[in-house]
């Protein structure tokens, strides 16, 4: 106890009365907890309907289930799923699947989650490495990624960053402020 | 401009954009301050969740967005050791003068090269869309000054090592 | 629709302004001051200046009235300013408060007033006769953050208010002697301080910047920092509201609303434009800005001769001139109010913004 340095506590942290301790849950609404394994098995139905050429419905189906209840792991799954699909659509669809997810019912809410992901990708340090580690079963999808990782996720980033551009001339900046706001994360 | 600069000045030119929309806040935490929140830290809900951008492992940017604060941290591309010696020096020479550039904060956020500032009061008293400009011009510029610097310092070498490896007549 | 007038007051941020009743003196918040503008012919002319606050003034409001002004400020106090002989008077009001205040609003009957603070309550302050100041009650639970912004209801005893932790709440601010028992309402029927008749989040959460009640008070609406804006309907008291209709948006988020009937609210914020959005409990939208694009005075300005691009490209080396925006603000609009209304339906509003500007829109 002598060595306790009193000038360096924080007092406002030992109040729970203090700004400092905000309750961060009071600003989401209550989200259902979601098992991995259940997050898991979306990814596998997600991952059925790719390999049936069914991108546009893969996608959709990714969006309108975001795992915000689901654990770390969980929520990694989800991520590789949504970044698998977004690699394997080609430039020029993007703009129509984008166009048709927002004239949807719900779409604007759809595309908010997708913004989420965009960034969430965006902020994966090694996408290509830690999705690897975590999908244990091989796809057979994982060359996807091999070419990905080419120079330091280059590729990936870049099929983001298209995804990002087109994302904001349909969805607006409103979407941006919204993936800033929503304390649900992806 | 190569293919995927574009998109990534694209990128961090809207999520800037939506980023600054920043409003006069006075702290709860202290009486009669009025402080940058995301550096004070002092009350979460008031902070946003940060977005980062990037162009590959060695090319991002950081927004850490507030109610009237954002700090916005760049990571200058590092191919090899002289860049790495040539943007330290270069941002250290920035950050030595902070003071003359407004927006620039004095020390780099961790992981970072350079880091911004903005806060609600720089938005009130010059254009959103021209600090948003600057950001961009410097991240296109800071590129093509590193890789000049290294030019030249590569002729600087070779002239140099011309000069004393030359046989004496 | 007749061009909006604008009056370029200074360069300074307007954090908050107010007409007078006739619309003939304007209050406007600048930096630690209030100033007051008279209008002359088709400007305002700078008459008055309120000093006392030592820190930036947050917020100002005429009562239409009595002609009283209330300023509050972030040094922690508010003043009631009244009009004497001797230039205007103020009274300091006992906010009991120990952080910023972030708004002020005049109750519609005139005799009280609420104050937002960062000190996570809301002092209601009414007059005392016998000790000649004006007092205040806080209102306290449940805020758990700053409360940005409140708006009265027209029966001048609910109150609403946003705040950072990003809840618009409904509360009951009666208080015995003053007001007299309000009609019992979708709202709430027993109605004693502190009751919250509504607590109301979005589900992406952003901070509230604005709040306000419909004409009618049976509809409450709330703009956030998520670039949402949301109406409720109430359905009865300690039920759940029949409606909640939110409206997320393509746009950045929207610093202030005003009702402009009851199926129509103006809105403007980081956008620097006004957006008209229409809607009933069924639902709401956007429907469009105030501002005709390519009004045109606009191009006329634009327009240079070949001699003077050149000119720029040569000593800047820049092709356009791109520091000023298309819209009538140049920066962000703070506050919007309503400015001429009859009959339950708002013609003409005014707002002011970060770029020193007051425009009076017309519908």
């Amino acid at each position: 106890m002598a060595n306790v340095n009193w000038r360096t506590i924080n007092v406002d942290a030992l109040d729970p009365d203090s700004p400092a301790n905000f309750d961060l849950s009071s600003l989401t609404p209550a989200v259902a907890p979601v098992a991995t394994a259940d997050v898991q098995a979306l990814a596998g139905q997600i991952r059925q309907l790719m390999r049936g050429g069914d991108n546009e419905g893969a996608l959709q189906g990714a969006l309108e289930n975001p795992p915000y209840g689901a654990d770390d792991r969980g929520k990694e799954v989800h991520l590789a799923a949504v970044i698998e699909i977004l690699q394997s659509i080609r430039q020029s669809d993007m703009s129509p699947i984008l166009q048709r997810i927002y004239s949807a019912p719900g779409g604007s809410e759809a595309l908010d989650v997708l913004m989420k992901y965009i960034y969430k990708g965006m902020a994966q340090s090694s996408t290509v490495s830690a999705t690897r580690n975590i999908t244990p079963q091989a796809t057979g999808f994982s060359q996807i990624h091999s070419r990905g990782g080419g120079e330091g996720g280059g590729q990936a980033m870049s099929v983001l960053l298209s995804w990002h551009e087109k994302l904001v001339e349909i969805a607006g900046p409103g979407s941006i402020v919204r993936v800033m706001t929503d304390r649900r994360t992806v | 401009m190569s293919q995927s600069l574009r998109p990534y000045l694209q990128c961090v030119r809207s999520s800037l954009t939506a980023a600054l929309s920043l409003s006069n806040f006075a702290s709860q935490a202290s009486e009669r301050h009025n402080v940058p929140e995301i550096e004070a830290q002092s009350c979460p809900e008031v902070l946003l969740n940060p977005l980062t951008i990037s162009r590959n492992e060695n090319e991002k940017v950081f927004i850490e967005p507030s109610i009237n604060s954002v700090r916005i941290s760049i990571k200058i591309k590092q191919a090899d050791e002289i860049e790495n010696i040539l943007v330290h020096k270069f941002t250290r020479f920035l950050n030595q003068r902070a003071e003359a550039f407004f927006i620039l904060r004095r020390k780099a956020v961790k992981g970072y090269d350079i880091s911004f500032l903005i806060t609600n009061f720089h938005t009130e008293e010059m254009l959103k869309h021209k600090l948003v400009d600057f950001i961009i011009q410097f991240m296109e510029e800071v590129d093509k000054e590193i890789s000049e610097m290294k030019l030249f310092l590569n002729a600087r070498a070779r002239f140099v090592a011309e000069s004393f490896l030359t046989p004496f007549d | 629709m007749s061009p909006p007038e604008v009056h370029h007051l200074f360069h300074h941020p307007i954090a908050d302004h107010s007409f007078s009743a006739d619309r003939q003196t304007l209050a406007v918040a600048k930096e630690n001051n209030i100033e007051l503008y008279q209008r002359a012919g088709g400007k305002f002319q700078l008459k008055d200046e309120l000093t006392g606050h030592d820190k930036t003034v947050t917020g100002v409001d005429i009562a239409p009235n009595t002609g009283k002004i209330v300023t509050c400020s972030q040094d922690r106090n508010a003043y009631v300013w009244e009009p004497s002989p001797e230039g205007w008077k103020p009274t300091l009001v006992l906010l009991r408060i120990n952080r910023a205040a972030t708004c002020v609003r005049w109750a519609p009957s005139e005799t009280k007033f609420a104050v937002g603070s960062g000190a996570r309550l809301i002092p209601v302050c009414y007059f005392e006769e016998e000790d000649n100041w004006w007092v205040s009650k806080h209102l306290k639970k449940p805020i758990r953050s700053t409360i940005t912004t409140v708006a009265w209801h027209p029966n001048s005893v609910l109150l609403a208010a946003g705040s950072t932790d990003g809840h618009a709440r409904v509360f009951s601010s009666f208080i015995k002697g003053v007001d007299a028992r309000p009609e019992p309402s979708a709202w709430g029927e027993r109605l004693p301080f502190n009751t919250v008749c509504g607590e109301f989040l979005n589900n992406t959460a952003g901070w509230i910047h604005s709040v306000a009640f419909s004409p009618s008070g049976n509809a409450l609406a709330f703009a956030a920092h998520d670039s949402s804006l949301t109406v409720v309907y109430p359905s009865a008291p300690e039920q759940p509201p029949r409606a909640v209709v939110s409206i997320t948006t393509q746009l950045l988020p929207f610093m202030s609303i005003v009702w402009s009937g009851e199926d129509e609210i103006i809105a403007a914020g980081y956008n620097c434009e006004a957006y008209r959005l229409q809607g009933s409990e069924q639902g709401w939208q956007l429907s469009g800005s105030l501002e005709s694009k390519g009004r045109p005075g606009m191009q006329a300005e634009r327009e240079e001769s070949a001699f003077n691009m050149f000119k720029q490209m040569d000593l800047k080396g820049k092709v356009t001139d791109d520091t000023k925006l298309k819209t009538v603000h140049q920066n962000t609009i703070s506050t919007i109010r309503s400015f001429k209304e009859g009959g339950g339906t708002v013609s003409q509003i005014s707002s002011t913004g970060v770029d020193g500007r007051v425009v009076i829109w017309t519908l």
